[in-house]
């Protein structure tokens, strides 16, 4: 349609128009993405789900983080081991040794150390043993930590399986065990007499991975081992998969949260959700608000003034208290995200009624409408065949133009903490990042993020409308 | 053989606001009578403002009248809803004034002319295309493919007349309503533009009602011709005679203001009509022609004239016959 | 007469709203069984009083426990618990207006008061205080420089206008708020974090109001920043199509000085427009109040929400519901009679 031709090219000439929609390509884009690779149940299988987190570190800023600070932060090492490094036969027993050598050059401790096992075999009615040591770059090997699978049970069979759905995680700096074997080494190596009790108060990672000094630990820099040792007693002794985590301070593209949740995987998946908001309920709204505008507009009467009186009772009513008070009167009921949709939708409509049908007045009176009656068109016909493209173009651009209102709307909504709390929009996580006080401690990467990617969601909107507004309303186009 | 279409003592009268409380009416149509035969075509002659218009759309039923009756093939289809009037709507089609809004500027010449065609479920795609072809050819718009895939903001002002007349004739209708059809049309287009209309009347048999305030164009397109004024007839004859004998006052004027191509009569004066066309919400008593009237009587000034044959085929509205 | 006329069926509708929306609270808190919860629980808060005033007098434990259950009986009879939910429907309506709502379980007032009416009454005027300066600071700074930036289209400080007003129309209140917290109070300590005067205030009024002033700072710059930026936008549209009007260049044609050009014929036409623009922007200003409130932590009703929300207080809710929607219809109506006084087209 060369009427169409025309507006694209209009449309197109403005810069603010080939921002917006390079912005809106890269929201696709990436909301594609996470469709094809997310599962639909994400939010209740993952993201609410501690143990899927429990490696990550808690609530430590992005990687690149370290490019800005002088302190050097430690990454967030996982260290997956298949097989074991060493195997040896010794004296009837079978020995799985699993060595990760790294080295240690930073400014501050890692958070946590833990370890895994994943899917144990074994065939002697005496389970395998598990030690932890670890060697330093001063040489002094600690065994940190020992402890022995879980046994035959009675009635059980040879082979025995262990940790096959869930692996058995040992969180090395926080075992009373490991507070006593590091006081031990102090006592001995620095002659210093520290109860495990108040090792575990200093933090277990300070005592083995620092040195003493002054009052506190200085960060002891080299060469680490962290050696595994599992010793089984039968030739079928198996270890499916053996994890280190040296828990880092920094970790990934966003950083995690308080339960150590990956925020770029969080924030990932807001984008979907953001524009299904924003989309649908700006469609819904305006299908809506469109043909009831020409309905009112051209049957008038009592049609009219019925939708009229609707429309302004609607308008009258403040959203935002209309919205929290459903979505918490019905949200525990229905999803609610498709409370919030609803509710939107329903409020909304009139805003655009209200201005298209003084619209539909005057395209009513057209010659073109008299002839179409004239040839004998009804009157749905003379509505949806004749007034409807006229006002079609300025419709479109109401469509654009809620569309941020309402994702902003449902963010808002998360924010006062009326969202879904199964699935991580951006409202959620910066619920969440305030709500455990995220703002005061200064976790800005948990808080800042979010705002702005709703942010720019709502810019790239903003900016097509903008971009739209000469195609529409020619008398801006006189400027240019 | 019954007319075509009959209008009996119409009157059109229109409520309007004016000013803070008042009301006011505006007798745009006040008691006109005519009938137009099969086939037939009858001018509506007239000045801006003198209700022709009004009545033209009264005639097709896209106006309600305050009173009177329309009838059309027999049937009264006064008081019809919407709803069952379809099958008049087949019969009877428009020709508006102005070719630059009487049709959809987002849809093609193709769809213009097939929506009739649609709304009355009339044959298959197949043959509607043809109709749509033969209707194009009818209006001298070719190459017919060219033209069909055309907006209207690409057309001129004289090829969207055709549009609108193919429109028009497309569904073979009984009775046509043509409103000035030409007054917005370049001058030199005009006469062409008129002729296509004759010839497809006489091919279809079409009975026209011809509105224009143009009385030579009258002259040359209509059996029969009707001088309006202020809302009522004053004159009706055949072309030839009401030209040659013009017998109405008014009618006598209009002739004379036609411009006359003989140089030889360029220095003749002619007489004009005193006074401005007045308006009508507030027409005056009696004859309503009496204010600008060369020949005004005193009866002309409180009694209104009822329109009567003088001669054989001619009625006129005046106290001096 | 046309003035009153219109006026009073302004009015009309307005209550017609507000009746609108209390039928709709009260039903959806029906059909939920909301309501029947919390008549039961004041109900059941009367009969434990009485309860203790029966131990006191009857000894017989079987005589005791008849009484009660009868005392049950009638109040729940008075509180028409014994009728399905939609036979209450005035009731609860008249309840709704008066906040009769009962007591909140967790939520105290300041004075430790946990009547719902007292909790919300001494909240409002704070509310209020904060809304009100925000936006008359905005619709003064959105008219000035929206007038001013109209009367130079296309100029360097039109395009900066737009683009600021576009970026304040995205900006979600709440961030904004929290970017205020961390740059202006976390960074730079120069504002407070939130609340509304230091813990604890001072005594000497002076001090008192500076106080005042240095908490309010920050939430009033949030919401002015949130609000000022489509202000500015839409003064700017309607001017610009005013002020491209033909009596415009006609009134310049005449030789009229710009500035009276400017005041009379421009700005006092564009007013109505501008004015309902602002009506319509009033309910994002509920919306960012409640929002900046919470932010801000700033003891208002917004604020109020917030809590009541976490500790699942449903009466806080509806009162609160209710309340903000009677300040929105009042204000749509003080504005609209602004705008019939300044649009003699509407008069007729």
């Amino acid at each position: 349609m060369s009427v169409g031709r025309d507006a694209l090219r209009e449309f197109w000439a403005s810069k603010v128009s080939k921002m917006g929609v390079a912005l809106l390509v890269l929201l696709v884009v990436v909301s594609v993405y996470v469709v094809l690779t997310y599962p639909l149940d994400f939010g209740l299988r993952y993201w609410n789900n501690p143990a899927y987190w429990a490696d990550n570190p808690k609530a430590v800023p992005p990687e690149w983080w370290n490019l800005f600070t002088d302190k050097k932060l430690p990454p967030h090492v996982i260290k997956d081991f298949h097989e074991p490094s060493d195997v040896r036969d010794q004296r009837g027993r079978r020995i799985l040794e699993y060595v990760y050598s790294f080295d240690f050059q930073y400014d501050e401790f890692p958070s946590f150390l833990s370890i895994s096992l994943n899917n144990v075999t074994f065939s002697s009615r005496r389970p395998p043993r598990v030690e932890i040591f670890l060697d330093r770059p001063d040489n002094i090997s600690v065994r940190l930590l020992r402890f022995t699978v879980t046994g035959p049970r009675p009635g059980e069979e040879a082979p025995y399986f262990r940790y096959v759905e869930a692996p058995n995680r040992v969180r090395i700096t926080g075992d009373k065990n490991v507070f006593s074997a590091l006081s031990a080494m102090l006592k001995k190596y620095y002659g210093l007499s520290i109860r495990p009790s108040e090792v575990g108060e200093i933090g277990a990672e300070k005592v083995a991975f620092g040195e003493p000094s002054g009052d506190g630990f200085k960060v002891l820099r080299g060469r680490y081992v962290l050696r595994a040792v599992v010793t089984g007693y039968d030739e079928d002794v198996d270890v499916g998969m053996l994890r280190m985590v040296v828990g880092g301070r920094v970790y990934g593209f966003s950083g995690t949260d308080t339960l150590g949740r990956d925020l770029a995987v969080g924030l990932l998946f807001g984008f979907p959700i953001a524009l299904l908001i924003g989309f649908l309920t700006s469609t819904v709204t305006t299908i809506i608000g469109a043909i009831t505008g020409v309905i009112s507009g051209y049957m008038g009467g009592k049609v009219d003034t019925g939708i009229q009186r609707l429309s302004d009772i609607i308008l009258n009513i403040p959203l935002l208290p209309i919205l929290i008070f459903f979505t918490f009167v019905l949200g525990t009921e229905i999803p609610r995200l498709w409370v919030i949709i609803a509710i939107l939708i329903a409020f909304s409509w009139p805003s655009l009624t209200i201005v298209v049908r003084p619209m539909v007045l005057q395209i009513r009176e057209s010659q073109f409408v008299e002839a179409a009656v004239a040839i004998g068109a009804p009157r749905l016909w003379i509505m949806f065949r004749h007034i409807f493209p006229q006002v079609a173009p300025f419709v479109f651009a109401q469509l654009i133009f809620f569309t941020p209102s309402a994702i902003l709307a449902e963010a808002a909504l998360s924010f006062l903490g009326l969202g879904d709390p199964s699935m991580p929009t951006w409202g959620q996580i910066l619920e969440t990042g305030f709500r455990s006080g995220g703002v005061y401690i200064g976790y800005w990467w948990w808080v800042l993020p979010p705002g702005l990617l709703i942010v720019f969601a709502a810019i790239t909107f903003v900016l097509i409308a903008l971009g739209l507004e000469p195609v529409v309303n020619p008398r801006l186009r006189r400027m240019k | 053989m019954t007319d075509l279409l009959r209008l009996q003592d119409i009157k059109v009268y229109f409520r309007s606001r004016a000013g803070l409380f008042k009301t006011v009416e505006v007798k745009a149509v006040d008691g006109v009578s005519l009938s137009l035969g099969r086939g037939e075509t009858l001018a509506l002659v007239g000045e801006s403002g003198c209700g022709k218009t009004t009545l033209a759309r009264t005639s097709l039923r896209l106006i309600r009248p305050t009173s009177g009756r329309i009838i059309f093939d027999g049937a009264d289809i006064t008081h019809l809803p919407e709803s069952e009037l379809k099958w008049f709507r087949r019969k009877a089609q428009a020709i508006f004034q102005d070719p630059y809004s009487s049709i959809d500027p987002f849809m093609t010449v193709k769809q213009i002319l097939e929506e009739p065609l649609i709304l009355h479920k009339i044959g298959s795609r197949e043959e509607r295309m043809e109709m749509i072809a033969r209707a194009l050819e009818d209006v001298k718009l070719t190459p017919v493919e060219e033209f069909m895939g055309k907006y209207p903001h690409m057309l001129s002002g004289g090829q969207r007349q055709r549009v609108v007349i193919a429109r028009a004739l497309i569904l073979r209708p009984e009775y046509i309503a043509a409103d000035e059809p030409v007054s917005m049309i370049d001058a030199s287009s005009r006469a062409e533009i008129l002729y296509l209309m004759k010839e497809l009347q006489e091919r279809y048999g079409v009975g026209f009602l011809y509105i224009t305030h143009d009385i030579a164009t009258a002259r040359h397109f209509s059996d029969r011709i009707a001088v309006m004024y202020l809302g009522k007839i004053v004159e009706m004859a055949e072309p030839r005679e009401l030209i040659e004998n013009p017998l109405h006052p008014y009618t006598q004027a209009l002739i004379e203001a036609v411009p006359e191509p003989d140089p030889n009569n360029r220095f003749r004066e002619r007489k004009v009509i005193p006074g401005e066309p007045p308006s009508p919400i507030n027409p005056p008593p009696g004859c309503k022609f009496h204010p600008r009237c060369p020949y005004v009587m005193d009866r002309c000034r409180t009694e209104e004239p009822q329109l009567q044959e003088i001669k054989k085929g001619h009625l006129v509205a005046c106290h001096l016959y | 007469m046309g003035v009153l006329r219109t006026i009073g069926i302004r009015a009309l509708t307005l209550i017609g709203v507000v009746i609108a929306v209390l039928l709709m609270l009260v039903i959806v808190l029906g059909v939920t069984g909301l309501s029947d919860k919390m008549l039961k629980a004041i109900a059941d808060q009367i009969l434990m009083e009485i309860r203790q005033g029966l131990a006191r007098e009857i000894k017989d434990p079987e005589a005791l426990k008849a009484a009660i259950e009868q005392q049950r009986m009638e109040i729940y009879a008075a509180f028409g618990l014994d009728k399905p939910w939609y036979a209450r429907i005035p009731d609860m309506v008249v309840r709704v207006m008066t906040f009769d709502l009962g007591y909140t379980r967790t939520i105290k007032s300041f004075t430790g008061s946990q009547r719902v009416a007292d909790i919300i009454w001494e909240r409002l005027p704070n509310t209020i205080l904060l809304v009100t300066t925000a936006i008359a600071i905005s619709a003064v700074l959105g008219l000035i420089i929206g007038v001013k930036v109209a009367t130079r289209p296309g100029s360097r400080l039109d395009r900066v206008a737009s683009y600021f007003s576009a970026i304040s129309f995205a900006l979600p209140t709440w961030w904004t708020g929290i970017i205020f917290i961390f740059v202006f109070a976390f960074y730079f300590r120069l504002f407070p974090f939130g609340g509304m005067y230091s813990a604890p205030p001072p005594e000497e009024p002076l001090a008192r109001f500076l106080d005042l002033l240095w908490h309010a700072a920050l939430p009033v710059t949030t919401l002015v920043v949130a609000l000022v930026g489509s202000w500015i936008y839409v003064t700017r549209t309607i001017v610009l199509n005013t002020a491209q009007e033909d009596f415009v260049a006609a009134a310049r044609a005449k030789g009229l000085p710009e500035s009276v050009v400017r005041r009379r014929y421009i700005i006092r036409v564009a007013a109505p427009p501008i004015l309902t623009n602002i009506v319509l922007g009033l309910a994002g200003s509920i919306g960012g109040a409640i929002i900046t409130e919470t932010v801000f932590q700033w003891p208002g009703m917004g604020s109020l929400y917030y809590q009541a929300i976490f500790s699942l207080e449903e009466n806080l809710i509806i009162a609160l519901t209710f309340i903000f929607t009677v300040v929105y219809v009042a204000a749509r109506f003080i504005l609209e009679i602004l705008y019939i006084v300044l649009d003699p087209r509407v008069r007729y």
